[in-house]
């Protein structure tokens, strides 16, 4: 059966943990010390998904950023979804990612897309409002609460944007 | 400029080239690659094949083959730790896709940024914990608050409950006195008396000391340290304790140094009440034996060692003597709550000194102790008497058994005594009259006696005002000087007392 290869974009604000999740779901490894990304990394990861089909992931882990630049807005040519990270315990890094959804919206048009709020691992300094995430998910958003650290939700966080992306 | 020879610019390109490690990639039309130069193996493109797809061979490049024009992608990172500006140029013949090495800059951009990221997050953090350092301040703030009104409802709780003790103490007090005084009473009634007179004396001690130690807890003691005659004093004390120790078979004394000035600058009361404190101790816990006081005064020190021959204290108890309520278990059938030694102990501390015991089971007891003092020169008081007859007292109390009582202690000593049972009739009187003096009870209905001195000053009353009040707490003290009064004596009220603070104020 042929592969099915999808350019899958990585937004979020600075030290939200994209890299590490990438880490995560590519390498299986994780790192305590936070490294800025410049520009992009590019990575690929093969997956099976559950329906038998096999995706080959072009994983694009974009500089973290509160909005787009001329440069990011480049990077998203061709991408079939996008995963917006949140760090859980800084709350305006939620208020970048639903202007950053606007904004990628306007640039690609209107892609499937998972929230994840990351850092799960530290719930005790969440800083999320519950009741705005319960409404989001009322309108149809998908949200799902990842560590890159533990490796929570990790996997299922893309194999769900494939779900979406497949549909 | 001038021309520059063609082998020269080709030896520059040449230069470039090989500096930013250019490669290039053909792709046609289609999307396969045509063809390929420069240093493709620097990308890891190892395993270029022509006419095959590029984007199966180059995953970036997905997606942009049906650019129209020129797109840069800056800051490539496709594996390993080379860091790539890519661009993709379409032209007639297909696509260039150019690759440069960007890796040194993309490192100093990567350092610089890293630096401004670390510094937002850290900037981030110190904000929240500045936000939730507020918040407990606020908390906290708040918690003062409500401490701070219990602190007050405390203290107007224990000056109201001090005047409603004190003021009918005052009556009884007075009123025996007066019966003792005047009635040639048999042995019964004379014993009767004298069980009054001891128990409201008790009940006066009791709640004197229960306020105190309240006061104390609150740090509303302070000290009003005046010219006092500390022989005199002293003498006072040995006259009222010889006939108590003599009564219990004990022998008592005070004994005086040569080289004691006459007058120190202390808060009397105090003292006083420190050395009745302890010479009481002394006497109620020793059956048999004595009781003495040895006082000596050194660089501005008042020493002061209160010895007996009781039954001394075990070293456990020692270090507990200066508890509030802690009472030794031989004293169960003794008066007294406890609180004594405690008060003594914490008011020495308020006049700069120290107190301490030193005891052995059987062998009685020490209680040494200092207090700072400044000597004053004496000058010698002359003992005229002043016929009073001409000076005008108004007596104001609500209360009148204590107003009739305090009447006739003024009238006995030759005072014209004109009287008001409130502020507003005082006022009016005071105005008409123009008293020499007036004793003012500051706790009255209709207008109390803080107002009706701040009323009287407001119209400019100047003679002297004496405040009369059951409360012993500080800050009613305070207020009361501060609406104009000159002295405060409180309640119960002691006749010579009061007789000797008219008469100085009166000579002023």
């Amino acid at each position: 059966m042929a592969m099915l290869q999808k350019k899958i974009c990585m937004i979020g604000d600075f030290s939200v943990g994209k890299t590490s999740l990438i880490n995560r779901f590519v390498r299986e490894a994780y790192s305590e010390k936070y490294l800025t990304t410049v520009g992009v990394k590019i990575d690929t990861k093969e997956l099976d998904l559950t329906n038998g089909n096999k995706v080959k992931f072009i994983l694009w882990d974009i500089a973290g950023s509160e909005s787009l630049t001329t440069t990011t807005v480049s990077y998203l040519r061709g991408a079939a979804g996008f995963l917006l990270v949140v760090d859980g315990t800084r709350r305006p890094t939620w208020d970048s990612a639903l202007n950053l959804r606007q904004e990628v919206k306007k640039q690609i048009g209107d892609k499937p897309f998972v929230i994840l709020l990351n850092k799960a691992d530290l719930k005790e300094q969440w800083e999320m409002d519950k009741q705005v995430l319960e409404e989001k998910t009322k309108q149809g958003w998908k949200l799902l609460a990842t560590s890159a650290k533990n490796g929570m939700n990790v996997e299922e966080a893309f194999l769900e944007l494939a779900l979406l992306m497949s549909t | 400029m001038t021309n520059i020879p063609a082998n020269v610019i080709e030896y520059i390109q040449s230069m470039w080239m090989a500096e930013m490690i250019l490669t290039y990639l053909h792709i046609d039309k289609q999307g396969c690659l045509i063809d390929w130069g420069g240093y493709p193996q620097h990308y890891g493109l190892t395993t270029l094949v022509k006419d095959k797809s590029v984007v199966e061979q180059v995953d970036f490049l997905d997606g942009f083959l049906d650019v129209t024009h020129t797109e840069v992608l800056q800051y490539l990172n496709i594996g390993g730790n080379r860091c790539i500006n890519a661009h993709i140029v379409p032209l007639d013949d297909g696509i260039y896709v150019l690759l440069f090495d960007v890796t040194d800059e993309h490192d100093r951009q990567q350092k610089m940024q890293q630096q401004v990221n670390e510094l937002s997050i850290l900037t981030y953090r110190q904000s929240q914990l500045l936000q939730e350092l507020e918040a407990t301040r606020i908390t906290l703030s708040k918690e003062k608050q409500q401490l701070e009104q219990a602190s007050k409802l405390k203290s107007d709780f224990i000056a109201t409950l001090s005047h409603e003790l004190r003021t009918p103490l005052t009556s009884i007090m007075g009123y025996t006195k007066l019966l003792d005084d005047a009635k040639q009473a048999d042995e019964y009634e004379s014993n009767y008396l004298k069980s009054v007179k001891k128990n409201a004396n008790h009940l006066l001690s009791l709640i004197d000391n229960v306020l105190d130690q309240t006061k104390l807890e609150i740090g509303q003691i302070k000290l009003h340290p005046n010219n006092c005659n500390i022989k005199q004093l002293l003498t006072d004390l040995k006259v009222l304790f010889l006939p108590i120790a003599q009564e219990k078979g004990l022998l008592f004394d005070i004994i005086i140094p040569n080289n004691l000035p006459v007058q120190l600058i202390i808060d009397e009361l105090r003292f006083r009440q420190i050395l009745i404190n302890l010479i009481t101790n002394g006497i109620k816990y020793t059956d048999k034996g004595f009781v003495e006081v040895n006082i000596t005064w050194q660089n501005e020190r008042l020493e002061f060692i209160v010895t007996d021959s009781g039954p001394g204290i075990s070293s456990e108890s020692q270090q507990k003597i200066f508890t509030a309520f802690h009472r030794e278990n031989t004293a169960n059938h003794l008066p007294g709550v406890g609180l004594g030694l405690t008060i003594s102990y914490h008011l020495v501390e308020l006049m700069k000194g120290q107190l301490s015991v030193e005891s052995s089971p059987q062998f009685g007891s020490n209680f040494t102790g200092f207090i700072v003092a400044d000597s004053v020169q004496f000058a010698n008081a002359s003992n005229v008497q002043i016929n009073h007859t001409n000076i005008k007292v108004l007596l104001v109390d609500d209360s009148i058994d204590l107003r009739s009582l305090i009447e006739l202690y003024l009238e006995n000593d030759g005072y014209t005594v004109m009287t008001a049972g409130d502020g507003q009739e005082a006022i009016k009187l005071a105005l008409q009259t123009k008293p020499d003096i007036i004793l003012m009870d500051m706790q009255m209905p209709i207008l109390d006696g803080y107002n009706a001195v701040q009323q009287l000053r407001d119209k400019e009353f100047t003679k002297p005002i004496i405040a009369l009040s059951g409360s012993n707490i500080e800050h009613d003290r305070d207020y009361a000087f501060k609406v104009g009064c000159d002295k405060y004596i409180t309640k119960p009220i002691v006749p010579e007392d009061l007789l000797n603070v008219i008469s100085k104020i009166t000579k002023q």
